[in-house]
């Protein structure tokens, strides 16, 4: 059988880090491959490159058996290779055929959008889509934001299409039926490319699976002919034995988290009765593949968002309900995951991020007169302290700090108050191996001084060798709980389990 | 990080002139900045300069009335002039600082002259402490009408701008009501209160200096004082910059709002007070005319600091005052140095697209 899309070799790194190792890929006309792996196995990387978004270091991209270079996505297009991110690349505003124009230029507008309205009505009508041209993208559900997206790749005459975690997005349902329609399409000769975490989707729709891990391809099978254990097994690959560590004889509970639920505005329940314990001197992970509410549940337990019902108990404090300041009080400490969304005004200068989250101690000034010498005064020392790299004057902007430098800032922020209870959420993305060492030590750390932590992370390694107790997070509740030494196979199953 | 932020460029135009493209620039040295100002603004200038010399005011004639303005008389209306405007554009600055678009600015003004009104009718106080409580009043007034807004706004979502725009003519309304009815002076058969008694007005202290410029200066330095150096000044700045970090680090958002948008309708009202209690010497039915359009641009152009408003504050007034002698001596409609103002605006507001983006011809 011919080959539509061949990866052989390819390597890729960021700054330094190596996201794709020796990676080989081979997708055949007609197919729907699926492209298993956990989070930052290098799936999204590598068709990053297969979709001309990041140049490779080293390796081969051969299409239709002419090897390529791509200069870029347009020139990908050119040569029939799209992708569907998960984040939409859609101009909200405009309407469905503006934004499907804006994609596949045409020479003259008035000319181009009757081209491009009969191309949309005629590709719609064969994917069973019901999409009217005119409509405006803001007013489309997200199921149909993403039918947009696949009907402008298509519009375009791709014929290897990528579709990464199209379904992460979706309701059961619609992701019953938006699987349906592109079964239909490698029918007709597409070569569909299916990125997933999703072992029932894989088993079910793909005629092929490519399993990935840590940047390298780990093999490629028919996943009919293997079972969903060992699946989940090739995925999550085996860990050296973790050190036992000593309990602590101090058992008392830090923080209590009951029946915590969380729907989104437009309805879809993200938490549901979420419910957890967290003891003094103890790191309690949480895992699960993204997108299961982990996110939700971090930016609740840190008072960004309001949950819809549920309790959180704090040691000596009580309810804590929706006032963040009364966490504050409290000596809750947080560490989310987009460190410029809730930990730092990027506009202000690194002491008053440094000194915001004290100032109503009186440590830095009275009502009517705030001291900015004593500000820069800790900011600096804390700089110093934390090993904060990039710091002329700790009066220049926080934007102006690497992803390390602050993340370790906020670390030095939070871990000032001597917390009693620490929400991290994914704390190492995006930094390299030296300033994640540096944020897990001072985790530890604060483990070792009897603080709870919970560790919110979809980087399973990252939770197996820190946590004592780990919470498997699975369609917004805690599915499963395991003590350590933890099972990983254990836990990937938990993850992935189609309850 | 530093990298510039380039939109693709799009496939080449089979136009012969070829084609403009914007590039987002990530920093540009406040000198720069201040050339593409300053460029601005005097683009602005010579485009009222022009419009006047239609309107039959040579560049001459104009710049004989501008220098009109140093002479004793002129400088004190000019001065007089300013300490509403100063106190109007502190208002806004303030609100516009957490993102709270206060356009109620005259509503909130008129509930400052009537409350200012209340007290001298209802004789509260001593006359020594009199001026000092119709103050008082007409700083509660302001703040009254503007936190109906901020009620409005945290416990029904009702969004601000429609709001205070709207209920400036409910102030409106109601100032008419008591002008036209309860309030009206018994010997006059306009709609006006009875005059203030002597020691209800804001006099001149001497040097063309009225007593209502103390009230903005001391406004000026309340207003840098709360922005710069108080505590709730310094979590004013991380609502503004990022509200979703500064409710997870414990800023108190909505005690600072309130406090804040409450200040902002202070300085409205206390801009009321002065009008009535200086120029007017009594409630009137258009003394707070044109002052949102004012206080927005004031604010606008001093970027919200105190201290700037002050200096933009009267630069603004010597153009009313100026434009009120063209009104005089060349029968020119007031509604030209309204026009003038806008020009400035949109001149100044385009200077800010200039220094965000760079705009490049390539054929």
């Amino acid at each position: 059988m011919s080959v539509a899309l061949e990866l052989e070799g390819i390597r890729k790194s960021f700054d330094g880090v190596v996201a794709l190792n020796d990676a080989v890929f081979r997708a055949r006309p007609g197919e729907v491959h699926a492209l298993l792996g956990e989070n930052g196995a290098g799936k999204s990387s590598l068709m990053n490159v297969a979709a001309g978004l990041y140049a490779p270091d080293a390796g081969r991209i051969i299409i239709g058996g002419e090897a390529v270079s791509l200069s870029g996505p347009s020139d990908a297009r050119a040569r029939g290779i799209g992708m569907v991110h998960q984040h939409f690349k859609l101009v909200k505003p405009f309407t469905i055929a503006e934004n499907i124009l804006l994609a596949n230029r045409r020479p003259s507008y008035r000319g181009g959008m009757q081209d491009i309205r009969a191309a949309i009505k005629k590709q719609a009508a064969e994917l069973g889509f019901d999409l009217d041209p005119e409509r405006r993208v803001e007013g489309l559900t997200v199921a149909e934001q993403q039918q947009v997206e696949i009907v402008k790749v298509l519009v375009g005459g791709v014929r290897i299409l990528i579709l990464d975690e199209p379904t992460a997005v979706l309701t059961d349902a619609e992701a019953e039926r938006l699987l349906e329609t592109i079964s239909g399409l490698a029918a007709s000769g597409t070569a569909i490319v299916l990125v997933t975490h999703k072992l029932h989707e894989v088993k079910k729709y793909a005629d092929a699976v490519t399993i990935m891990r840590g940047g390298k391809t780990v093999t490629t099978l028919d996943p009919k002919q293997a079972t969903a254990a060992e699946l989940t097994e090739l995925t999550v690959g085996q860990t050296a034995p973790l050190p036992a560590r000593s309990q602590r004889g101090n058992t008392s509970t830090m923080l209590n988290v009951g029946a915590l639920t969380y729907a989104r505005p437009d309805g879809r329940v993200m938490l549901n009765g979420a419910t957890f314990f967290v003891r003094a001197g103890e790191i309690y992970g949480i895992a699960g593949v993204s997108g299961n509410g982990q996110a939700e549940l971090a930016e609740t337990l840190i008072g960004a968002r309001e949950p819809t019902s549920g309790e959180i108990f704090l040691d000596g404090v009580g309810n804590v309900g929706n006032a963040p300041a009364t966490r504050r009080a409290a000596a809750l400490a947080a560490i989310p995951a987009d460190r410029y969304a809730y930990a730092l005004a990027g506009g202000l200068s690194i002491a008053d991020n440094f000194s915001v989250a004290s100032i109503r101690s009186g440590r830095y000034g009275s009502l009517a007169m705030i001291d900015r010498a004593a500000m820069r005064r800790d900011a600096a020392a804390a700089v110093k302290e934390y090993d904060v790299q990039g710091v002329r004057n700790v009066g220049q902007k926080a934007a102006l700090l690497s992803g390390g430098n602050a993340q370790k800032l906020v670390i030095a922020r939070e871990f000032s108050r001597e917390p009693a209870v620490i929400v991290a959420h994914s704390p190492s993305r995006g930094l390299d191996a030296r300033a994640s060492a540096a944020v897990h030590e001072s985790l530890l750390a604060a483990r070792e001084r009897g603080a709870g932590v919970v560790l919110i992370s979809e980087d399973l390694d990252e939770v197996l060798s820190l946590s004592d107790r780990i919470g498997v997070m699975n369609k917004g509740r805690i599915v499963a709980e395991f003590d350590r030494p933890a099972d990983r196979q254990a836990i990937g199953r938990a993850m992935v389990d189609h309850a | 990080m530093a990298t510039p932020v380039t939109v693709e460029p799009a496939p080449a135009s089979p136009h012969r002139f070829g084609r403009i493209t914007l590039d987002m620039r990530q920093n540009l040295p406040p000198w720069k900045q201040a050339v593409f100002l300053g460029g601005s603004l005097a683009i602005g200038l010579v485009i009222s300069i022009v419009i006047l010399a239609f309107a039959g005011i040579s560049p001459g004639e104009l710049a004989g009335e501008l220098a009109g303005v140093a002479n004793a008389d002129s400088l004190r209306n000019t001065l007089v002039q300013a300490a509403p405007l100063i106190l109007v554009g502190l208002g806004a600055s303030l609100a516009f600082r957490i993102g709270f678009w206060n356009l109620g600015i005259e509503g909130q003004m008129m509930f400052g002259g009537i409350f200012a009104t209340a007290v001298s009718i209802a004789e509260i106080g001593p006359p020594s402490l009199r001026l000092l409580f119709m103050g008082i009043a007409a700083a509660l007034g302001g703040m009254f009408w503007v936190l109906v807004v901020l009620l409005l706004k945290t416990r029904f979502r009702v969004n601000e701008i429609i709001a205070t725009l709207l209920l400036n003519y409910v102030a409106m309304y109601f100032l008419f009501h008591l002008l036209y009815g309860a309030w009206q002076d018994a010997r006059s058969a306009f709609p006006q209160s009875t005059p203030y008694k002597p020691f209800e007005r804001l006099n001149d202290i001497g040097f063309n200096v009225n007593a209502g410029l103390l009230v903005a200066i001391a406004g000026v330095l309340v207003a840098g004082w709360f922005i710069h150096m108080s505590r709730a000044g310094f979590y004013m700045r991380f609502i503004s910059s990022n509200p979703g970090m500064a409710k997870v680090v414990g800023v108190p958002i909505q005690t600072v709002t309130f406090w804040i948008v409450a200040a902002s309708g202070a300085c409205c009202g206390l801009a009321g007070y002065v009008n009535v209690a200086s120029q007017e010497g009594r409630l009137t039915q258009s003394f707070a005319d044109g002052y949102v359009f004012s206080g927005v641009l004031i604010a606008f152009l001093a970027r919200n600091d105190p201290i700037v408003v002050a200096v933009v504050g009267f630069l603004i007034s010597v153009l009313f005052i100026t434009g009120q002698q063209l009104q005089v001596f060349y029968q020119i409609p007031f509604t030209m140095v309204q026009m003038i103002e806008a020009i400035i605006v949109i001149a100044v507001a385009s200077s800010e697209f200039f220094i965000r983006h760079r705009v490049r011809w390539i054929r």
